[in-house]
């Protein structure tokens, strides 16, 4: 009995690892960046702290900009559309208790803020929150 | 002799590590870091509103702490005027006679809000339980 060596058939299907390597990187990238969409793109220098609290996943966010622009989540609003737009998040479904997050600008003047935490207050919000940057020990 | 040379071609294959999925994998890591990175350094401090705490639950004057930021650098902690480099000391002092530990901040409307937010963090930091922001 001789021995005959199988040459190895060529392979006809195409390849879909690659597509479903790439698929779930985007998955992943999405789920990764999806609380980072509703935050509003205003620049802002968060004032630093070493506090590490208040992180819920969820929450609402006001942001503040040096140069005074306002914004509830990533929607652009004025001081006096404040209070109404954060009752009309707070309103819907499951909110109820939503974290609100002021996101002010450390130059920004406390008087801009309390505004804010006044509007927050008169629409509803029961859990407030002022957001910090981690401060590092040793950083500058 | 052709034959076989063809044959020894076919078997020889890719014998080289593929490096593809190794920098696909490295490629995402770093997008990931990018992205979550800011995410992950922003933190905050949980405030209540002085004023919508109700009567009830506010508790007296001689056990609260009440700390107004007259300026960046003047502090007054329970009527007693304090200088921003001592205000942890003082801090830690009365807050460890408080019962409730419960602090009510009061603020300067010039006073930057990164002023206002270190005194929040000190307050923390020296053990306070509950901080209030009450109004001007």
């Amino acid at each position: 009995m001789a021995y005959t060596r199988k040459r190895p058939e060529p392979i006809t299907k195409i390849n879909v690892t690659p597509i479903i390597d790439v698929a779930l990187v985007l998955v992943i990238i999405l789920l990764v960046t999806a609380p980072m969409l509703s935050v509003s793109n205003l620049p802002v220098n968060l004032p630093q702290a070493h506090t590490r609290e208040a992180e819920d996943q969820r929450n609402l966010s006001v942001t503040l900009s040096e140069d005074g622009r306002l914004a509830v989540d990533n929607h652009d609003v004025t001081m006096d559309k404040l209070a109404a737009a954060i009752a009309a998040r707070l309103a819907e479904p499951g909110n109820k208790d939503l974290l609100v997050v002021v996101r002010a600008d450390s130059g920004a003047p406390y008087a801009t803020v309390h505004q804010l935490l006044d509007a927050a207050r008169i629409a509803g919000a029961k859990r407030l929150a002022i957001a910090t940057r981690q401060k590092m020990d040793g950083a500058l | 002799m052709k034959r076989n040379r063809r044959s020894s071609d076919s078997m020889s294959g890719i014998n080289e590590p593929n490096m593809t999925p190794l920098i696909d994998v490295s490629l995402v890591l770093v997008v990931i870091l990018m992205v979550a990175t800011p995410l992950a350094l922003q933190s905050g401090i949980g405030v209540s509103s002085a004023s919508s705490t109700g009567k009830k639950a506010a508790p007296s004057h001689t056990d609260r702490v009440e700390v107004s930021l007259l300026s960046a650098d003047s502090i007054v902690v329970n009527r007693q005027l304090v200088h921003r480099d001592r205000l942890a000391l003082t801090l830690h002092e009365v807050l460890a006679e408080s019962a409730t530990r419960q602090v009510v901040v009061r603020c300067a409307d010039n006073v930057p809000h990164g002023d206002f937010v270190a005194v929040l963090d000190e307050a923390r930091a020296q053990g306070a339980a509950e901080i209030a922001v009450a109004g001007r």
